[in-house]
């Protein structure tokens, strides 16, 4: 019951379900981000950066996409460690 | 599934074996081929057509212009397409409720493009055994030929997607001319790029796993079904004990249900699921094991529907009902929703107009005593006229406006500023601020106005 090593999540399944549900997030934000920011309007500090605005949707998109991933790596991350601490801890305790 | 063996992980997750799904015949088959090709059809066909002058579905990105038809939005529309993003899902939950998974079976760009990937597959490799049987063996002149063939094909297939995605967005035309020059843009190409390499990967190698692993919807559907939704099922109170038999032997008599173990079904399963195991969250319900089960009752000379379209109630002979609670709770959120989208883009007015207060001064007092603020007005035409428009406001008793151009004329499509000034007199202030409406009307269309609130800043009283 108290195995926990079923936890070793794969590689490749901890990349798809951190890039994964970013990347659908991150569609998400772009539409409303820049349904309300014209980007051509937007351009921070004066940075004079010769880009059109295609180009500054798809570094928006794959900015969300990066944030998104940063805090689905963290949910992982805390997900699999809580689990791991909770099973030692278990272990401890009970003698199986 | 959290304290599964490691091994059964590792199996679900890492190891995967390809699935060979055998090509099923029959009514539900042709169903899902002649829904594929029509869907197909709509993405790849939509982008050429016309409409007035241009491209009869559009998002213009850089234009920040969305075409639709007759239809055209702006940004500031952005509440209409997430309304109709919201009767999408609404109308999901309800089918589902319904119908079971047809959105998966028949329907979802996964299950579309992944029959396509399949069908060029089949073409060039052969049937479900040959490809099994080239698979196995080692490398050889003919094995790569067959293979180069097919990995070219759905490359060139992959490409064509993704232009045909990138031409939802960008006009197909210039697309079109400037692939051909090779001088598309660095974005263009990329997203060109980006699109056909997903498609490549999801319908080619990934397929059943998207449904499987990524796919949120396979994993919260069932929260939407009940005893009466529509499920692909085995009918194991018929079908049990299964076994082989001849032809010519009494079923009864040995003691027999009424499968004969073929194992058919399970070959023709794109998620590689026995479905006489019961309802697996696997099945995306495509009804390819009922054509392939059909067909052998057919054979043996039994009846259909061994596996068959069904409910949980059907199949323990209670009776099943099209009219629940929840079918009919889901229908009338659908209904408000969508009357609700489509009433108020029937009400949609193609002009809009903010009002910018002049944040340096609050107010003025001129030469004659009076009052004035001053306002930046920016007037969007959304239509596609230009238009001269009419300006009024109330609010305040014998209020006068002032404007720096004698006519307002605001071209189509486009966003035109106004600087306007108010002037009332100070007795008839009631408070240090007061209400006032601006009012925006095309001389020409009765139907182009517009109203919106200002605040008009006086004397502390």
């Amino acid at each position: 019951m108290n195995d926990m090593s079923g936890m070793q999540i794969p590689f490749r399944q901890k990349c798809i379900v951190t890039l994964w549900p970013s990347f659908m997030i991150a569609i998400v934000a772009t539409g409303l981000f820049f349904s309300a920011f014209d980007p051509s309007e937007l351009y921070p500090y004066n940075l004079d950066i010769e880009i059109n605005v295609v180009g500054a949707y798809t570094l928006g998109f794959f900015i969300f996409w990066a944030l998104s991933a940063i805090s689905s790596a963290i949910t992982l991350y805390f997900a699999i460690t809580n689990c791991r601490k909770i099973h030692a801890d278990q272990s401890s305790h009970s003698p199986s | 599934m959290n304290t599964a063996d490691p091994k059964i992980q590792q199996s679900l997750y890492a190891r995967h074996e390809k699935i060979y799904p055998r090509q099923a015949h029959g009514r539900f088959a042709r169903l899902r081929v002649l829904s594929i090709l029509v869907l197909l059809g709509i993405f790849y066909g939509t982008p050429l057509l016309r409409w007035d002058g241009h491209q009869a579905v559009l998002f213009d990105l850089p234009a920040r212009k969305f075409y639709i038809f007759g239809l055209t939005l702006w940004p500031q529309d952005f509440v209409y397409l997430a309304g109709l993003l919201i009767v999408a899902a609404l109308s999901l939950f309800f089918f589902t409720a319904l119908a079971g998974r047809i959105w998966c079976g028949y329907a979802c760009p996964q299950t579309v493009w992944t029959e396509a990937y399949i069908w060029i597959e089949r073409k060039i490799e052969g049937t479900r055994s040959q490809q099994m049987k080239r698979d196995k063996a080692a490398w050889s002149w003919d094995k790569f030929r067959v293979k180069a063939i097919k990995q070219t094909l759905w490359l060139v297939f992959s490409l064509w997607t993704g232009f045909t995605f990138v031409g939802f967005f960008t006009p197909i035309n210039e697309l079109a001319a400037s692939f051909i020059g090779f001088n598309l843009g660095p974005w263009e190409t990329f997203w060109i790029f980006f699109y056909g390499f997903a498609t490549y990967g999801n319908a080619g190698w990934m397929r059943e796993q998207v449904c499987e692993y990524m796919c949120p919807y396979a994993r919260f559907q069932s929260a939407m079904f009940d005893n009466d939704t529509l499920i692909v099922a085995y009918d194991d109170m018929r079908g049990e004990p299964r076994g082989p038999r001849k032809r010519s032997v009494d079923k009864s008599a040995a003691g027999l249900g009424d499968c004969v173990d073929c194992t058919l079904c399970y070959q023709v399963c794109p998620t590689g699921i026995d479905i006489r195991d019961g309802l697996q969250y696997e099945c995306i319900a495509c009804s390819a094991c009922i054509d392939a089960c059909d067909e052998v009752m057919d054979k043996l000379g039994y009846d259909r529907g061994l596996i068959r379209y069904t409910t949980e109630n059907a199949i323990q002979n209670k009776p099943s009902k099209i009219l629940r609670p929840r079918i009919v709770i889901y229908a009338i959120i659908l209904a408000i929703a969508t009357i609700t989208v489509f009433y108020d883009l029937s009400q949609r007015v193609a002009l809009d107009l903010d009002v910018i207060r002049d944040r340096n001064q609050l107010y003025r007092e001129t030469n004659e005593g009076l009052i004035e603020n001053v306002y930046t007005l920016k007037i969007l035409n959304m239509d596609d006229n230009p238009h001269a428009f009419i300006l009024s406001v109330e609010g305040i008793t014998d209020l006068e406006l002032f404007t720096d151009v004698d006519n307002i004329y605001v071209n189509a499509g486009t966003v035109s500023e106004l600087i306007v000034r108010l002037r009332a007199d100070e007795a008839n202030l009631s408070a240090q601020s007061a209400s006032v409406s601006f009012r925006l009307q095309a001389q020409d269309a009765n139907h182009l106005i517009v109203e919106e609130e200002a605040r008009f800043l006086g004397p502390r009283k």
